[in-house]
């Protein structure tokens, strides 16, 4: 939609003699009704966002002030939203005395390795779903909602007890693969394309190549092109949008993920952010910070988790601002739109 | 004659090898869904499922390891159907809250994404806030806010919390009462009044939820070809025949998506009240009863995936010719 701009009534060149006034210009381009029309639902527009934008940011906004904010600035309750007292003691205290950039260095890695793999094997599978006809085709689509609807958190006591004594159908042993800790629990669910909603990534990719029109690929095998080289050269192109979709998804759920890490990681290994918000109340100076402020105890604990959690998502908003510039490059490029 | 005769039968014969072909190319990208699927997957699923069946008993012979699992038919299930009383209650109740929930995040989504499709002024920043529940609504960040004892101290609104606590804190957004007078005088159902003042009251939640939806719905609309909308325009079509008879046709594969994404999603999250069921039995009571509510959930979800998916299929509109 970006380059067909609708022509509208309003930008209508209107000719006028000699002899119109200023004022009699200025009425007929824009006291009209389409120009009203279009005011009003400008104005609409925008409340509406910006309504919606103030029930999604307050909350942050309320987080970063509190995160500068010192013990007095929690005992004094006229503090509300603006500290009396700003400090960066919390901000120290992460960096100084946790091992946040450890866990940061892991998120990231972990993160942007699995983000690849379940990408390109997530529109492979969806490619093989859509575009190919072949036996037992239903009955796998099916596994792939199956392994949607049936969340893992509920196989979590079957999933450490099978990646502790990881074998194939019990022919091949192969061992223990959390304690010591590897990264091949969660190499293997990427590549399995069993991860984390990758279910939902497949269903992605495969709504969005039923949409490309066969005639596609029917010219580039006409043209004596194969079907890998077909997929490379003109699929992969076209539907770099929804893979970049998939890829920020994928990204940014592994990197506030919780649930794997914890599980699949010895945090005395491997750190993730997980394990600093767990052993922030153990650090030197928070413990003294806890024993100053007691009656606010539990409001300065929350308050340095809250600035934990916003370190944790600066970098997936960066990931996105990025992310959504490529997101409209590529979708300009695409054959799609053709 | 034979000429012409032999040239489609050659043709023919061409086009299945083709296709053989290709149904082979198909197994090759579906591989690795098919190995991490019967390789991790399953066993995982059958482990389960045994254990479902199955009562633990302490290894008293002190052969091999110290947990025995006895086959003991369904009596989990019994018990989490016929004993359990709060699970078949919390069950229907989440099924209520979901038939209303997902035709709500589902409009809105496309609301959003259809405004947020527009040319204007700050679109960039618009959409960069609003993928931020996205990432917010789960993992570590779920976890820090539902500790989070600081919205109250604070008199913010309170991250995903629900309307209810809202109301105490005084930031409800719309009077019940008022809204009921106002629509007790249009003569609309009691049930009507307290969708609409529970939607009202529970935006951040459902704009919380609606994060993905949009994001899908934003990559479908901007799929959809201009020169479609600029033929319509030369045609005479104004902007609402062209929602109808061009978005919305064009969108729908989106909204089968998102439909079934919505239900799943509401299904899966850790704070829907069966999951919290489901690992309250698992962590106090017995892991068996948590497994079989576990398998008898699933069930009641894929069949109303399966019966959304059916509805909704019927009306799709796929941009190919077959």
């Amino acid at each position: 939609m970006d380059s067909f701009e609708r022509p509208t009534f309003g930008k209508q060149k209107i000719q006028f003699d000699d002899s119109a006034s200023k004022w009699t210009r200025f009425r007929y381009k824009y006291l009209t009704l389409f120009a009203l029309k279009k005011v009003v639902w400008a104005f609409f527009r925008y409340a509406f966002l910006i309504g919606i934008s103030y029930v999604i940011l307050f909350p942050y906004y309320s987080k970063i002030s509190t995160s500068f904010m010192s013990g007095e600035d929690l005992v004094d309750v006229t503090v509300k939203l603006v500290p009396k007292y700003p400090t960066l003691d919390t901000y120290r205290i992460i960096f100084n005395e946790t091992e946040f950039w450890a866990a940061l260095k892991n998120t990231a890695i972990l993160s942007l390795f699995c983000a690849v793999i379940q990408m390109i094997v997530c529109s492979l599978v969806g490619y093989g779903l859509s575009k190919f006809k072949f036996k037992g085709q239903t009955l796998l689509f099916a596994c792939v909602i199956l392994t949607l609807v049936i969340p893992h958190k509920t196989l979590q006591s079957t999933m450490k007890l099978f990646f502790q004594d990881f074998n194939i159908w019990g022919l091949i042993p192969i061992g223990n693969l959390i304690n010591p800790s590897t990264h091949w629990p969660m190499a293997m669910l990427s590549i399995g394309a069993i991860g984390y909603r990758n279910g939902l990534y497949i269903f992605m990719m495969r709504q969005f190549f039923k949409g490309v029109p066969d005639e596609l690929e029917e010219a580039a095998y006409v043209d004596g092109a194969g079907v890998m080289k077909t997929f490379w050269k003109i699929i992969v192109p076209m539907s770099v949008p929804m893979m970049v979709t998939v890829f920020i998804f994928s990204f940014s759920w592994q990197w506030t993920d919780k649930f794997y890490t914890k599980m699949l990681y010895n945090p005395k290994e491997f750190v993730f952010f997980q394990n600093i918000v767990d052993k922030l109340p153990q650090a030197e100076s928070v413990e003294k910070l806890m024993t100053e402020y007691s009656s606010v105890e539990t409001q300065y604990l929350a308050a340095m988790q809250n600035a934990i959690g916003l370190l944790v998502l600066i970098p997936l908003i960066i990931v996105f601002l990025f992310g959504q510039k490529k997101l409209i490059q590529g979708i300009e490029r695409t054959g799609v739109t053709g | 004659m034979t000429g012409n005769n032999s040239v489609p039968a050659v043709k023919k014969r061409k086009a299945k090898s083709l296709d053989k072909k290709k149904a082979k190319m198909g197994y090759v990208f579906v591989l690795p869904f098919i190995l991490g699927f019967f390789v991790i997957y399953l066993p995982m699923i059958v482990e389960s499922i045994r254990i479902s069946f199955s009562e633990i008993k302490p290894n008293l012979t002190g052969v091999g390891s110290s947990i025995l699992y006895e086959n003991v038919g369904f009596k989990n299930y019994s018990y989490a159907l016929f004993e359990d009383t709060e699970f078949v209650k919390t069950l229907i109740t989440n099924l209520k809250d979901l038939v209303l929930d997902v035709p709500a995040i589902v409009i809105f989504s496309l609301f959003l994404a259809i405004i947020l499709n527009q040319k204007m002024h700050g679109r960039a920043i618009f959409r960069a806030i609003f993928f931020i529940p996205v990432i917010v609504s789960t993992g570590i960040i779920e976890y820090i806010d539902m500790k989070n004892v600081l919205s109250e101290t604070m008199g913010s609104t309170s991250i995903g919390g629900d309307g209810g606590q809202a109301a105490q804190t005084g930031t409800e957004i719309l009077n019940t009462m008022d809204v009921q007078k106002f629509f007790a005088s249009m003569q609309v159902g009691q049930g009507l009044v307290e969708y609409v003042t529970g939607l009202v009251n529970d935006v951040y939640d459902i704009v919380n939820r609606s994060g993905v939806q949009m994001l899908i719905f934003l990559a479908g609309l901007q799929s959809i070809s201009p020169a479609i909308y600029e033929s319509a325009y030369m045609e005479g079509a104004t902007s609402w025949e062209t929602f109808w008879k061009i978005t919305f046709p064009m969108i729908s594969p989106m909204i089968l998506v998102n439909a079934i994404y919505t239900i799943i999603d509401a299904f899966t999250t850790e704070t829907n009240g069966v999951m919290t069921r489901i690992s309250y039995v698992n962590d106090n009571s017995s892991m068996p009863h948590a497994m079989a509510m576990s398998w008898i959930y699933f069930l009641v979800v894929i069949l109303i995936i399966a019966l959304v998916a059916g509805i909704i299929s019927a009306y799709v509109f796929y941009q190919r010719r077959d």
